[in-house]
């Protein structure tokens, strides 16, 4: 069986940066592994720990640089990696969904996994959508915001899954596979890379590929996006304290509330 | 000349880096106040293959080079003095000397489970009454027949021949009541000087007469264990002898080049732990309205913390480098080692001072950064005895 796993190199700007026009400056800005691919990873590779999958294969959308962060899920026990990267996308101010879910269609009918995992989200651009849309397209069949998933289940050809709803509302399901998982952090622990798993990470593969090695040209990763501005939203904290008993207390809190719009019909 | 580490060396800092953060750090204070020695920090940096950073993968290490081991002993100092020393003796000082000087039986017997992070080692140069002038020791070790075999200890009781009998006190032993081996220096031969000292492999729990008499209490320091131990009537085989008979003090040399190496990476991980600590804080901290490091008074210490980091690191990675070129590290290990003992020592004063009140309680870290600095320019060869190397390098 072959997990594949979505991974994205994400920036995280310093305490303090500047913005110029839609972009921030390199010097304010850090790269880590996504957050929810982190666990995306360690459910993947806990699958081949576990004897049900046979390859682990990472695939990210980046450029060189990004190397460096999708060499650490090869570190935590993925096998390889490819890298997609094109100077059409190097140009682009955004990729969006549409996008990505183009790329990775293809990378995935080339590949040929059992399962797909992506995190929920990307830090930076938190679309939430890829992976769902990447299922979509592929005609596979999706769970989204996976916080639990039964090993035991894949083996057999469906995964039983555990879904995060809205309002702490959770839904088990199972969905046939192939299929996509999008992975909630919390599904599992994720593990510190080991010295010997980061030295054995350097000699592993990270295939390169251009939209052409795809078989895609520029057109399909055209954007329906646009990156029109870019701001730091004002922070304001207003902070009400009701004194008195009680009874007192809840009425202000109802008056405050009824003044806010809560429960207006 | 290219200053940046390399890809690999980058990867394993941050990982570390993020465990130290995560792991270590928020009991880093805890453990100090406890005088407690984490076991269990040292079982999860077994499983992340920490334990044998310089050690052949042939013996269960990880099979990198000194650089690499530097840089996450400064890591570890980063954020915990106590775990840093206990890992830097168990690495440079008990298991790098059975990989330079063992047999391939003694390698396959003490240096796996030091460098597998089974458990951690310790090695017993300093006694009572001689710390410099280390060679002027009084544990020996006596050749007597050998026992019957039923009458001897340890593992390798079943080989005949003769025995050593060991005798003394060493004082001052990092990790002596946590180690599962302990590299002894002991006087073979009375009257030779320096060619008189051999080095043995004692086990702590196997052989009998090995007894801790102590466990220090200290001004920092104190999640380290360091011990007193006496030897009485310490008998081992012939094949705990490490090297040739006589080879002590050559061996002692060595092993301090690297020795110097780990003390000096653990110093420019305490001044930058520090360090961070006082830029953080002087940068949130507001008087008369604006951030204390907007004043040239603050701006200039937290200027001088980084100026003397820089140096110290520079030096540090330097003579690890090196010595993995196989080139002499003498002078270059302990210019780093008494250059960034210093800096960690003045950085945590500084760091002190830069947080005020605040710094001088244990809520805050760098009281513990400035208690740990101290022992840096006294163990593995004070600085006095640092500037005599160097001299005698310079030919001086």
């Amino acid at each position: 069986m072959k997990v594949l796993v979505t991974v994205k190199e994400v920036a995280a700007v310093e305490d303090e940066f500047q913005i110029a026009g839609t972009s921030i400056d390199e010097t304010y800005l850090e790269y880590d592994l996504n957050e929810w691919d982190d666990y995306a990873v360690e459910e993947a590779v806990q699958l081949q720990e576990a004897g049900i999958a046979d390859e682990v294969v990472a695939v990210t959308i980046g450029p060189e640089r990004s190397e460096e962060t999708i060499r650490m899920a090869l570190a935590k026990g993925a096998d390889r990696a490819v890298r997609i990267w094109d100077d059409a996308l190097e140009g682009a101010d955004l990729l969006d969904v549409g996008a990505k879910t183009a790329i990775l269609e293809k990378v995935v009918e080339e590949e040929d996994p059992d399962i797909v995992l992506s995190g929920v989200q990307a830090d930076d651009d938190g679309f939430g959508a890829t992976g769902v849309s990447l299922a979509d397209a592929l005609g596979y069949e999706w769970a989204a915001v996976v916080n639990h998933l039964d090993q035991d289940s894949v083996e057999s050809g469906t995964a039983s899954v555990r879904r995060e709803l809205e309002g702490g509302v959770e839904e088990l399901t199972d969905v046939e596979l192939p299929a996509v998982l999008t992975i909630q952090t919390g599904i599992n622990e994720p593990r510190y890379a080991s010295l010997r798993g980061i030295r054995q990470a350097q000699r592993k593969e990270i295939a390169p590929k251009t939209l052409g090695d795809l078989g895609l040209d520029a057109a399909a990763v055209e954007n329906e996006l646009e990156l029109t501005d870019m701001y730091e939203p004002e922070t304001e904290s207003d902070a009400t304290y009701f004194e008195g008993g009680p009874d007192e207390a809840a009425g202000q809190l109802a008056d405050l509330l009824r003044e806010k719009g809560v429960g207006a019909q | 000349m290219d200053f940046t580490l390399p890809d690999e060396h980058r990867m394993i800092r941050e990982e570390v880096r993020r465990f130290c953060d995560e792991e270590i750090e928020p009991i880093a204070q805890e453990i100090e106040d406890e005088h407690r020695f984490p076991e269990e920090i040292f079982d999860q940096l077994a499983d992340l293959d920490v334990m044998g950073v310089p050690i052949s993968e042939e013996y269960g290490g990880l099979g990198g080079d000194t650089l690499m081991y530097a840089v996450v002993a400064e890591e570890l100092g980063r954020v915990s003095g106590s775990v840093a020393l206990s890992y830097v003796a168990h690495t440079s000082l008990a298991s790098k000397p059975i990989e330079l000087f063992g047999t391939e039986a003694q390698k396959e017997r003490w240096l796996t489970p030091l460098a597998s992070g089974e458990y951690l080692g310790g090695w017993a140069l300093t006694e009572p009454s001689s710390g410099s002038d280390a060679s002027d020791m009084d544990t020996t070790a006596e050749k007597s027949e050998a026992r019957s075999a039923s009458e001897r200890s340890g593992a390798a009781a079943e080989k005949d021949g003769d025995e050593w009998v060991l005798n003394g006190t060493k004082q001052f032993i990092t990790n002596a009541n946590v180690a599962g081996s302990v590299l002894v220096k002991a006087v073979t031969d009375p009257g030779e000087g320096y060619g008189g000292i051999s080095t043995f492999i004692v086990d702590p729990e196997e052989d009998d007469g090995f007894e801790v008499t102590t466990v220090w209490d200290k001004m920092g320091l104190n999640a380290s264990p360091t011990c007193e131990i006496k030897l009485t009537d310490v008998r081992v085989p012939e094949d705990r002898m490490l090297g040739e008979r006589g080879d002590g003090w050559e061996q002692t040399k060595k092993t301090l080049d690297g020795g110097r190496i780990s003390i000096a990476a653990i110093s420019t991980g305490l001044a930058q732990g520090a360090y961070e600590a006082a830029k953080e804080y002087s940068t949130e901290r507001e008087q008369f309205g604006q951030p204390i490091s907007k004043f040239d008074a603050i701006r200039d210490k937290v200027v001088d913390m980084d100026r003397k980091i820089e140096r110290a690191r520079l030096l540090t990675h330097k003579s690890a480098w090196q010595y993995d070129q196989g080139q002499s590290v003498t002078r270059s290990s302990s210019l780093a080692k008494l250059d960034a003992s210093e800096a960690a020592r003045e950085v945590a004063e500084e760091a002190v001072q830069t947080l005020g009140g605040y710094g001088y309680t244990e809520d805050f870290s760098p009281q513990r950064f400035y208690r740990d600095a101290k022992l840096m320019e006294i163990g593995e060869g004070t600085s006095e005895i640092q500037h005599l190397v160097i001299g005698r390098e310079l030919g001086l």
